[in-house]
């Protein structure tokens, strides 16, 4: 990579979504990355470290001993004032499960990259939005890219999201092991100076902090049963719940600035693909979108009113964006990469039943559970699905959840 | 109210009678080596063979030679803490005398007048010439005197048990490193008593917070690291329970010592999680009884050591380990004042070994006492090691009692049998030997303990 | 009317000790001092040594102005007690001042006690107890060249004595058959009148003055004995009395002394008394007796602060115990505790050593294995250890062959032990 490549607008350079998301974290300039190496988000971690070691980041690399002590570092620094960044996938998540959960409770503006991956028994490497999906009542914004530039822009996003004022969360960007991971495409790398007055001074501890110029207990008991207990909490969690739903005006905002100031655009929670004279509708999550679009294409050309509703923004989960999208069609299919165990559907389709519901017409509607442990979702796939999505048109129903990838 | 003063400590265990201090008195007060003018007296004691006892001045804070003295030649002098005795003024009633119960005034009739020991200007040559240590000089009141009037960082009325060592020792320690610090009270007695607050009201005057019980050390690495990218000079403090420093907080605080992060890092050990109801923890005691290691037909207490902490933390090559007991708050500000310094440049550990009165089954009142009998019965160690320096005793303990007279003190141990006895005595040497070899191997220093 | 919180009137070891008790605890209440003597405080102990001029009055003062201001104390000088009210806690001060007390302490101390002889009170004679008389008497040295001193106490050998080192011809006459009643044994007593004899003093012991007369500028006594003999200067020295003239008629019990109990209470609340004036517990009696010793001063005086303050630590007077500390030409006379055995029952042990060619006299008094007293000339051992042996009743069973054979290193092993 030329030094030179930051400099001149447009600037392409070639490139997997792990180098992409560190090109990222260049631009947005944290303070602070912490790392631990896993598998598929490993090479990503070595690039930020690279570029700490070239001096492309001015940044202190934590390189500490586990992913629970990655986000507990990460907190200290953001308690004391600062940018943070890190990255992991499965069971690096887990294992940092303890403070990661508390991340969104402290309101601590910390970004963080999931390079999905699924397991973890049985035990895989490859990627699957099982890590991911069980994060969904975390508390944490989730955004999930579709390519590999999205991953850079939605980075860089992250930082301007998580940092506003009036969400003070954090953002998780989650991109698709292997697919994206490690998927070489064409990136356009945005100009210093303007990310840099995209993202603006760094906000990060306003709130709560770590600071003998501001002494504050951080963190008290709260809650029990004493006086002003309950209603202390109540407190807390109402403006969790308050930050999340200003996050989707925010996230949007974010989305329309950054297509004023670098030309790109994205549909910052809801994609809608050929969906305005769609009689249904396929629904995806993730990198497996550009191949359903693909094979929407393919249908179309064959006469069927089939269109594509691509969920970028999980959390919040973007009811209203929904709503509008599943009540242009009269029949659906969900695509998930991942398992709800206890609903025996994918996850992302035991949510849209809720969306269903504010339905005025009842939607028929089917679970498609694909790409497993690294497994493709290919085309021929996605015309399965667009076909017994279809079908229910007709009456023709078809009981989920259905495993694309049962018989391979 | 007054100041404290430095005093002369007498440890009768360690006399053994050769009068070196009588001569070196002598000598200098009356220039002469003959110890009838010597200021203080060792004499045999009747209870034991090759005992000895001593007889000196205790420079009185409310002195009775003072209030006998009908010529106002002997006054108390509250800057130096001296009993000073002017001969102009005396008129050899010896009245003084009858007011003291310690043979510290006594006539020397070879002078022909009294004579008491004024403490050398702060300087005691007794104690300088004494070849085994059983004079010290003790300036613990220095500690009064020049921590005295900071302030403390903590409320009053931390709800922390009566007698709790802990609370003692964060109010101490917080007060003489100040408020330019982040303080991390993972969940404990330290967090449990109040000193992050509830509900919205803080315990403390100062930056603090509740880790994780996992994450104490990280959490403090990172905070340490943006304030050094600021360039702000900031201090971490850890007060941490032994639950969250050997057990659940060990890999962060291995990782943070394995990277040489700039914190201090004191783990106030009582033994077990008492704050959550008494159970075991990694550093409970063998034969200890907690509310899971209980006592009964088939379960005698905890059946196995307690991992040694701070010798882990040495063999991080930590850029200060030392371990530390409340019964000798000298030795202890001592190490604070190096752990503090040596946070600023990596990783400083603070192992204070912290009997619980509630937990433990002691009377409230008897916290110190049990403290100073952990030390002299090398059930704990006083020592702090730095790579460069080695190891090194700060508090050797040259005849260590028998460790019952440790292990009586506390109701957990109640139920120990001979075998369990046995089995603890043993390790308590095997730990000092361990660590007179490892002295031996980094110091060079031949001056083992016994 | 003036009023304090603590009202001490006294201003000798029980009063400064109580003050320093008071002190201890309550730096901030207004604390008043009143005292007849219009100096600075001093010890009675001291006058021997302010007439022989070895000590100036101004170089013995206990406590100096800077010593009240900086403990917040008003010390009002030259105007002692004149009445006492206690239903209202008032006090009038002989200038006419009224104080309104909290509490009140009476240590104003013990007078001079003047025989009944005949023709005493018309023939000018010494007395001395108060700075005042130290001063006159030192004034009276220059010319006289020879004294009388009637009394063979303390006060009266330390007068003697130094009478003598000023180059004065003394008689003491003592109508006890010993010198030191009470705190020497007639033995040890002998060995000190000696050495008085052999420094020229004229030893009339056993005999009494039956009559005094001026005879011209001094005076001249006759003896039961027959005997008449005149001299510059009389000195009065046969004992000291409770001054408590100004609580007559009043409610404040006394006796001899005022009576107190073991917190230095009198039986008038918010009222204490100790030292010279006040009549406390005997250790060895159990009864009530004044005693006049300057350690029991502070002792009392201690034990009245702390229960005026109501100080938790205070401990209950255990009892006066004799104790004298006597030097006399370069020697050492100490006794504590009982010295005579013979006012003893039967069964107790006496170890005596002695060697009077060394001037040496050392006997110890044990009972059931309790000290019950030391005295001694030119021995050496630390009267504060023993007065705590005593005190305490230690058991010296187990070292008393040890104890007898060396009381100091003993005693010190013994404390040591107890307060190492």
């Amino acid at each position: 990579m030329p030094d030179t490549a930051l400099t001149n607008e447009p600037n392409s350079i070639v490139c997997d979504g792990n180098e992409a998301a560190a090109w990222a974290v260049s631009l947005a300039k944290p303070d602070m990355v912490a790392v631990y190496p896993i598998t598929p988000q490993s090479s990503l971690v070595e690039y930020v470290s690279q570029f700490i070691a070239d001096g492309k980041i001015d940044a202190d690399l934590m390189d500490v001993e586990g992913e629970h002590s990655v986000m507990s570092v990460l907190h200290g620094a953001c308690l004391a004032g600062a940018r943070t960044y890190t990255a992991t996938c499965g069971p690096g998540l887990y294992y940092m499960f303890e403070p990661y959960v508390r991340t969104p409770g402290m309101r601590l503006p910390i970004v963080m990259s999931v390079v999905t991956r699924d397991g973890l028994t049985p035990q895989s490497v490859w990627g699957g939005q099982q890590d991911a999906m069980m994060l969904r009542e975390t508390g944490w914004i989730q955004i999930y890219c579709e390519s590999v530039q999205e991953v850079l822009d939605s980075l860089i996003m992250a930082f301007r999201i998580a940092e506003h004022r009036d969400v003070m969360l954090p953002v998780n960007i989650c991109h698709d092991g292997n697919y994206l991971s490690y998927g070489v495409t064409k990136v356009i790398l945005p100009e210093q100076e303007m990310v840099d007055d995209f993202l603006g001074e760094k906000d990060t501890n306003w709130h709560v902090a770590l600071d003998p110029d501001r002494p504050m207990s951080v963190d008290p008991l709260t809650g029990g049963e004493g006086p002003g207990g309950p209603s202390t909490f109540v407190r807390y969690r109402k403006s969790h719940c308050a930050g999340m739903q200003n996050a989707l005006r925010v996230i949007t905002e974010t989305h329309d600035e950054w297509e004023r100031m670098f030309g790109r655009s994205y549909a910052p929670l809801v994609e809608e693909y050929r969906l305005d004279d769609a009689d249904y509708a396929i629904i995806t999550i993730g990198s497996m979108s550009g191949a359903g679009k693909d094979a929407v294409d393919v249908a179309r050309e064959q006469g069927e009113k089939v269109g594509l509703i691509r969920i970028k923004t999980f959390r919040p989960f973007p009811m209203a964006a929904l709503t509008s999208a599943l009540a242009k069609v009269k029949a659906i299919g969900v695509v998930d990469r991942s398992v709800s165990f206890a609903w025996n559907c994918g996850p992302v389709y035991q949510e849209i039943q809720a969306v269903l519901y504010q339905l005025e017409e009842r939607l028929p509607a089917i679970s498609f559970i694909g790409g497993l442990a690294g497994a493709d979702i290919t085309g021929e796939h996605f015309a399965r699905v667009i076909e017994s999505t279809g079908k229910q048109l007709a009456g023709e129903m078809t009981e989920g959840p259905v495993w694309l990838n049962e018989n391979e | 109210m007054g100041i404290g003063h430095n005093t002369i400590a007498f440890h009768q265990d360690k006399c053994d009678g050769c009068g070196d201090c009588m001569t070196v008195c002598a000598e200098a007060k009356s220039g002469t080596t003959d110890t009838q003018h010597s200021r203080l007296k060792i004499v045999p004691s009747v209870a034991a063979n090759d005992s000895f006892e001593l007889a000196m001045c205790r420079q009185c804070g409310d002195p009775k030679c003072v209030l006998n003295c009908p010529s106002g030649s002997l006054t108390k002098d509250h800057e130096t803490g001296v009993v000073p005795w002017d001969q102009e003024k005396c008129v050899d009633c010896l009245l003084c005398t009858v007011g003291c119960a310690y043979g510290g005034i006594t006539y020397n009739a070879a002078a022909g007048h009294v004579m008491k020991c004024d403490m050398c200007d702060g300087d005691p040559a007794c104690v300088k010439s004494c070849p085994t240590g059983a004079l010290e000089y003790n300036k613990s009141a220095e500690i009064y005197n020049n921590y005295g009037e900071l302030e403390d960082l903590f409320v009053p009325g931390l709800a922390a048990c009566q007698g709790c060592n802990s609370e003692l020792l964060i109010r101490h320690t917080m007060r003489k490193i100040g408020s330019n610090v982040v303080v991390a009270t993972p969940p404990g007695c330290i967090a449990g008593m109040g000193t992050v607050g509830f509900n919205g009201k803080t315990g403390s005057k100062i930056p603090v917070f509740h880790p994780l019980l996992t994450n104490t050390a990280s959490m403090l690495a990172g905070a340490k690291r943006y304030y050094n990218r600021i360039g702000r000079d900031v201090t971490m403090v850890a007060l941490a329970g032994d639950g969250g420093t050997v057990d659940a907080g060990f890999q962060s605080l291995s990782g943070a010592a394995e990277r040489g992060e700039q914190m201090l890092y004191i783990c106030v050990d009582n033994e077990g999680y008492m704050n959550t109801g008494m159970q075991r923890s990694g550093s409970t005691s063998f034969g200890s009884w907690t509310s899971t290691t209980p006592v009964g037909e088939t379960l005698r207490g905890k059946t196995q050591d307690a991992k040694n902490m701070p010798v882990i933390m040495m063999m991080h090559n930590c850029e200060y380990v030392a371990t530390a007991s409340l019964a000798f708050m000298d030795d202890y500000y001592e190490k604070l004042d190096k752990a503090t310094a040596a946070a600023e440049r990596g990783l400083a550990y603070l192992h204070v070994y912290s009997p619980c009165p509630t937990g433990w089954r002691i009377p409230p009142e008897s916290t110190n006492e049990v403290c100073r009998k952990a030390v002299e019965t090398n059930f704990a160690t006083l020592w702090e090691f730095t790579p460069d320096e080695g190891l090194r005793f700060t508090r050797p303990v040259d005849n260590p009692l028998p460790v019952e007279q440790y292990l009586n003190l506390s109701g957990k141990y109640r139920h120990l049998d001979d075998e369990q006895l046995t089995h603890i005595q043993n390790s308590v040497k095997r730990k000092v030997a361990f660590l007179n070899g490892f002295m031996l191997a980094t110091s060079g220093s031949e001056a083992q303990m016994q | 009317m003036e009023q304090t919180k603590y009202l001490i009137a006294g201003s000798s070891h029980a009063a400064l000790s109580a003050l320093n008790s008071i002190r201890l605890l309550d730096q901030e209440g207004s604390l008043t001092l009143v005292t007849k003597d219009d100096r600075l405080p001093y010890s009675p102990t001291v006058l021997p040594y302010v007439v022989s001029g070895q000590s100036k009055p101004e170089k013995v003062q206990l406590r100096d102005e800077a010593f009240f201001t900086k403990n917040n104390v008003n010390f009002i000088s030259g105007s002692g007690l004149e009445a006492l009210d206690a239903d209202h806690n008032t006090v009038t001060l002989q200038n006419g001042q009224e104080w309104q007390y909290e509490k009140l302490l009476l240590a104003t101390g013990a007078s001079p006690t003047i025989p009944p002889v005949t023709g005493l009170a018309d023939t000018s004679y010494h007395v001395l107890r108060t700075m005042d008389d130290a001063v006159n008497l030192n004034a009276a040295l220059a010319g006289a060249e020879t004294a009388v001193v009637l009394g063979g106490g303390l006060i009266g050998m330390h007068a003697a004595e130094n009478l003598i080192k000023a180059g004065v011809q003394v008689t003491i006459v003592e109508m006890c058959p010993q010198v030191l009643p009470g705190y020497f044994d007639p033995q040890a007593a002998k060995i000190i009148e000696q050495t008085f004899v052999e420094n020229g003093v004229i030893m009339r012991i056993g005999d009494t003055v039956v009559g005094a007369a001026q005879d011209g500028e001094g005076s001249k006594v006759s003896l039961d004995s027959g005997d008449e003999i005149s001299a510059d200067l009389l000195l009065v020295c046969t004992g000291v009395a409770p001054a408590i003239s100004y609580l007559e008629g009043g409610p404040v019990e006394t006796d001899q002394g005022i009576l107190v109990d073991d917190r230095m209470a009198t039986n008038i609340d918010n009222i204490w008394a100790a030292g010279d004036v006040a009549q406390a517990l005997n250790f060895y009696s159990g009864e009530k007796s004044v005693g006049g010793i300057l350690p029991a001063a502070v002792e009392q005086g201690r034990i009245a602060g702390m229960a005026m303050i109501d100080d938790p630590a205070i401990n209950l007077y255990p009892g006066g115990v004799p104790l004298n500390t006597y030097e006399f030409f370069g020697n050492q006379a100490i006794s504590v505790g009982i010295s005579d055995e013979n006012a003893l029952p039967e069964g107790v042990e006496v170890s005596l050593n002695v060697n009077e060619e060394e001037m040496f006299y050392q006997k110890i008094i044990i009972g059931e294995g309790r000290l019950i007293g030391i005295s001694g000339i030119n021995t050496n051992f630390d009267p504060g250890i023993m007065w705590q042996l005593v005190l305490r009743r230690t058991d010296l069973a187990a070292v008393k062959d040890e104890f007898l054979r060396n009381p100091v290193d003993t005693g010190r092993d013994l404390m040591s032990r107890i307060w190492r």
